[in-house]
């Protein structure tokens, strides 16, 4: 029910003046945009504290603000989460920026997954077992003080790896998901250090990514990383946060870099529905997108002033529910390595500043790069098919309407955003790689060529 | 003489007194006493092992920490529950609100979206697991009164029932799962397919050990009541509700015991492992939070679970004293 | 009753036989073949007449009484109850089981209410009904202890209630497996003078397995002595003209009811000497009388 068929219906019963008036006054909020079509949802998140945009949005009432009610569910792991979206029992869910990627390509299960909102910048970190860190230790540059000098990169797990290649020990690592951040950058950082992480040959019905492997990863979920890895089961893994510091904090292993490290500012979650949904409940759609920026913008407030807010409401039982201190330790600006050796990252965790909800072409496009150079892509693609299907699961239209219609409300000024008039998706040519390798999003695979390890043009399994 | 009669009686009596006495005291020490003691000599070697296991979440919960996590999970309930109020509070100005703007806005109350406290998971987990049985029983006692009856049919199904008894539920889950998803489709659900997937595992586990007695139960009725029934002529439908039906009762209710056991751990196992609303989830959740206090949680649900097993076993116990005409079959 | 005595009369002038058991074959099949537990059994027996078999136990007593019944069906020949073919039970003969088999759920009345709802579901009123439940456990003298369930009564006392049962059904002929066999000796005279008064006044055509050579002197008009099994079968038929009403301590003194008894006797341990243990192949073996002591406190 819109507001001109309230007019339309208003006007045969009292006098136009009221109705207008009316009219008026009931629509200053909600300048153009309808009622949602769908107000009860349910969203589904994975234990990591880069849900908090769904959490605050919740709590500080940004949902019933929409008219929304929304059920947020943990959930096992990722692939679960993905199959709730899919199947509609969840109507949409903190994703891993690769899920809708790779579901919309038909890797994994196939289905049309769209993302109108990026959900943060960064969050992850690397984290080896004590018994790693002593090996890898003696490798790594020291400051005046003592402490390693950062970003730590793999060269020195290099001949850790080698030592366990000679004892004919296989060296594992953890990640949370094939098309997760967290297998790329890991991927990332070992491949720029000199050790292999290993292929995927879809093609071949080869999807555990571990052909010509130096260092075997493989999928565990995030909230088990820190007890898999005190089993002995991997030897380090990556994951976003808190379980990078819970690591810490039960003294079981060591983070050695964090992915800001790695890549400045690299896009991490996103918020991932059905294209049919956003299709079937465009309002709702825009409107869910409205909370969520709110949320996010919430989170980077006061130069992140409320981040202890924050963590005290990711620290309840039904989000994250680690301690306080744990999630903490990341979320206010600081990241604990080496037990006792806590610097300051400010931007380790961001959620609006630098335009991070805004769903970039170009950070699809790096997502896409990497499937192509480790085989998840088994056959070489034009810049023309990076583009399209970037285009097709990232959604900027949708932000856009939702950014301007907060932008109507008074709610967010137009300074916090993009220019929408001159915004084409695509961010400028970004460095402040670990390997000092620019990424150019409107040249994927001029890219692909730059790197030592990894498929190159013509190159297939 | 008299004398010395007098001193043999009141020593009898004495005797007596002592013996009565004695029996008293042997039925409180039985009853309560070696109970208290048992559960004490537990709680303090819980206490002193739980010490001197450290953990990475830090010490192993003990008794003290347990009682104090049950403290904060009711206050958690009950601040959620205000939560909820204020929730109903805000969607009512919400909705006269649209009501004001819309007069044919059709108003509708939604229900509290806020998390599942601990007293609401072990509801829903009743519920699932009352609802699940119940189905497995409307399947599984006719079945097994008819298996019962007809000596072919039981040859035929037997084979298939001891195959499928001891299959885990962590099997059927999956596969139950995507039954569900499948064949489960509608855009407003009466319940959640999350529900379903857990009665309909519960239901597939609890089904076998009631198909198994009911069938025993009705084929080993005594073969004179079963020739009083065929004396009188009464017709199929009369004979299995006059005579085969309250015979096996007995049977049929140890049955209904041993599955209702059942289902409740299968539940606990399926919540855990699909992650559908309930004590299982609760346990998974904390377990995934690893924060200092969730081993206490986990424990706290734990003592939970074991006390409705054992509450519903009892709630069975009694409800088989009342039907069954048998009473010694209704031991505990 | 006297119309039922004129019938019984009339029946026997012109021959018509009531119950005929017609050369009867019963075997069994067992893992080592099949087993012959009755050859040739025949008898024809007058309405209102009380039958006794006798015979050592795995003589094959219960499986005559069985197929008259029609629990079992007989391998060769046939029963016919007014040349009407027998071949599945039915409450026009009911059966007086050794066990008593009532029903452990329902009370004394609702046991019999269970047999008169089925036998005379259309024929009686609901207080029609009521009345010949409470009118069969009368002649039973077990009206005091009606809405008792069976656990509650004593063994003699069941075995009432399975006799009023079986009354209440109005039979045409009433089987009964050693309705007694499992009672004290003084509760099994209590129940075989009661059985002699409602005999008096029903006039029943009765077919009495019985152990007890002093019962069957006591009850019968025809004692059937059956030979040992494999291929048991009649060996001697034995007529009671005792008048009628019998009294026990009369008839202890009595030359005839002597006469009778050891004539009894003589067959069962000189002409049919039983050698123990001999493994009793017949499927259904009943259990042997036993004294239970409480039961004599009861009854008293």
């Amino acid at each position: 029910m819109n507001w001109t068929q309230s007019i339309n219906k208003g006007l045969k019963k009292v006098s136009v003046g009221i109705a207008l008036a009316i009219s008026i006054t009931g629509v200053v909020q909600s300048a153009e945009l309808g009622e949602p079509e769908k107000e009860e949802l349910k969203f589904g998140f994975i234990k990591l504290t880069d849900m908090a945009p769904i959490a605050i949005a919740y709590e500080n009432g940004y949902f019933e603000d929409e008219g929304l009610y929304v059920t947020i569910e943990s959930q096992a792991n990722w692939k679960v989460l993905l199959n709730g979206v899919i199947d509609g029992s969840l109507d949409g869910a903190h994703m891993l920026a690769g899920q809708p990627i790779a579901a919309t390509m038909g890797y994994g299960t196939k289905a049309n997954i769209i993302t109108p909102f990026s959900m943060d910048l960064n969050g992850n970190a690397i984290t080896v077992s004590n018994d790693t860190w002593k090996k890898m230790k003696p490798n790594i540059p020291k400051m005046a003080d003592g402490r390693p000098v950062h970003p730590i990169k793999a060269d020195s797990l290099k001949p850790v790896i080698e030592e366990y290649k000679e004892a004919g020990k296989p060296f594992k690592m953890g990640m949370v998901f094939p098309v997760s951040t967290h297998n790329y950058e890991l991927r990332y950082w070992l491949a720029a250090g000199g050790i292999h992480p290993g292929y995927y040959a879809p093609h071949k019905g080869d999807t555990s990514g571990q052909i010509d492997a130096e260092a075997l990863l493989s999928v565990t979920p995030p909230p088990q990383m820190p007890s898999t890895m005190e089993a002995g089961t991997i030897e380090g893994y990556c994951v976003g946060e808190p379980w990078n510091q819970q690591a810490v904090f039960k003294n079981i292993g060591v983070p050695v870099v964090t992915d800001y490290e790695i890549w400045k500012n690299n896009p991490e979650k996103v918020f991932g529905i059905t294209e049919a949904f956003a299709t079937k409940y465009p309002n709702t759609t825009i409107r869910l997108t409205r909370a969520l920026i709110r949320a996010a913008k919430w989170l980077d407030d006061n130069n992140n002033g409320n981040r202890p807010a924050a963590v005290k409401i990711l620290s309840q039982s039904n989000y994250v529910g680690a301690d306080y201190e744990v999630i903490a330790n990341s979320m206010t600006g600081t990241f604990e390595y080496e037990k006792g050796d806590k610097r300051a990252v400010p931007d380790f965790n961001v959620f609006f500043r630098y335009n991070a909800t805004y769903p970039y072409y170009s950070d699809a496009i790096w997502y896409l790069t990497q499937m192509r150079r480790w085989g998840q892509i088994s056959e070489d693609k034009s810049d023309q098919w990076y583009k399209d299907l970037a285009a097709k699961v990232y959604r900027p239209d949708i932000y856009e309407k939702a950014a301007k219609s907060l932008i109507a409300d008074k709610i967010i000024s137009a300074s916090e955003f993009p220019d929408f008039a001159k915004e084409t998706g695509y961010k400028p040519p970004q460095q402040h790689f670990i390997d000092d390798i620019f990424y150019d999003g409107s040249k994927p695979n001029a890219y692909l060529e730059k790197f030592a390890i990894g498929l190159k043009k013509g190159d297939k399994l | 003489m008299s004398l010395t009669a007098a001193t043999i009686n009141r020593l009898s009596v004495n005797e007596k007194m002592m013996k009565a006495l004695k029996s008293v005291f042997n039925k409180i020490t039985n009853a309560l006493l070696l109970p208290v003691v048992g559960i004490a000599i537990f709680l303090a070697l819980w206490s002193i092992t739980a010490q001197s296991i450290h953990t990475s979440l830090g010490e192993f919960p003990g008794p003290n920490a347990v009682v104090k996590q049950f403290y904060s999970l009711y206050d958690e309930h009950t601040a959620e529950r205000e939560k909820a109020t204020a929730f109903y509070e805000r969607q009512e100005v919400r909705n006269a609100k649209k009501l004001e703007k819309n007069p044919d806005y059709v108003v509708k109350t939604r229900a509290y979206t806020g998390k599942e406290t601990f007293v609401d998971q072990i509801l829903t987990s009743l519920v699932t697991v009352t609802c699940g049985f119940l189905l497995a029983a409307i399947i599984a006692i006719p079945l097994g009164i008819w298996m019962g009856l007809s000596v072919k049919l039981n040859s035929a199904l037997n084979p298939i029932v001891q195959i499928f008894k001891p299959v885990s539920p962590l099997a059927w889950l999956p596969l139950v799962t995507m039954l569900v998803s499948a064949v489960y489709v509608s855009d407003d659900p009466m319940v959640s397919k999350s529900f379903l997937t857990s009665l309909i595992t519960v239901s597939l586990c609890s089904l076998w050990p009631m198909v198994i007695n009911t069938s025993i139960g009705v084929s080993s009725i005594d073969s004179d009541l079963l020739n009083v029934s065929k004396v009188l002529r009464l017709p199929t439908f009369t004979n299995i509700k006059k005579i085969v039906l309250p015979a096996s009762i007995p049977m049929i209710f140890t049955g209904m015991r041993l599955s209702f056991g059942v289902a409740w751990m299968v539940l606990i196992a399926a919540e855990m492992l699909a992650q559908n609303p309930g004590l299982g989830k609760f346990v998974w959740d904390e377990f995934q939070n690893g924060s200092s206090e969730s081993l206490a949680r986990i424990m706290a649900a734990v003592v939970v679970i074991g006390f409705i097993g054992f509450l519903l076993d009892r709630i069975m116990l009694l409800l088989q004293r009342k039907v069954s005409w048998d009473k010694s079959s209704a031991s505990v | 009753m006297t119309t039922q005595n004129s019938e019984v009369n009339t029946e026997i002038t012109t021959e018509n036989v009531f119950l005929n058991i017609s050369r009867i074959d019963m075997e069994f099949p067992t893992p080592n073949g099949s087993f012959t537990a009755l050859k040739e059994v025949d008898l024809q027996i007058n309405k209102g007449e009380f039958i006794s078999l006798i015979g050592h136990s795995g003589c094959g007593k219960s499986t005559v009484l069985n197929i008259v019944a029609g629990i079992y069906q007989a391998t060769k020949g046939g029963v016919l109850l007014k040349n009407k073919e027998v071949n599945e039970p039915g409450p026009e003969r009911a059966v007086v089981f050794q066990n008593h088999s009532l029903l452990p759920w329902l009370t004394s009345y609702q046991n019999v209410e269970l047999a008169v709802d089925q036998v005379f579901s259309k024929k009686m009123s609901k207080t029609e009904k009521k009345d010949w439940i409470e009118h069969n456990l009368k002649l039973v003298h077990m009206d005091h202890a009606m809405h008792k369930r069976p656990d509650e009564i004593s063994g003699g006392m069941k075995q009432r209630v399975g006799i009023a049962r079986a009354l209440a059904m109005q039979p045409e002929v009433l089987l009964m497996d050693e309705p007694f066999g499992a009672l004290d000796a003084l509760t099994r005279a209590h129940m075989q003078d009661s059985l002699m008064d409602i005999q008096k006044e029903l006039n029943n055509t009765v077919i009495m397995i019985t152990h007890d050579v002093d019962e069957a002197v006591l009850l019968s008009d025809r004692i059937i002595m059956m030979t040992n099994g494999p291929e048991a079968t009649i060996g001697e038929i034995l007529e009671v003209n005792l008048p009628h009403p019998r009294d026990r301590l009369a008839l202890a003194k009595d030359p005839e009811y002597n006469r009778l008894r050891s004539e009894v006797l003589t067959f069962l341990y000189e002409k049919q000497r039983k050698v123990e243990d001999i493994k009793d192949k017949k499927p259904a073996v009943k259990a042997e009388a036993m004294t239970i002591v409480e039961d004599d406190i009861k009854e008293a």
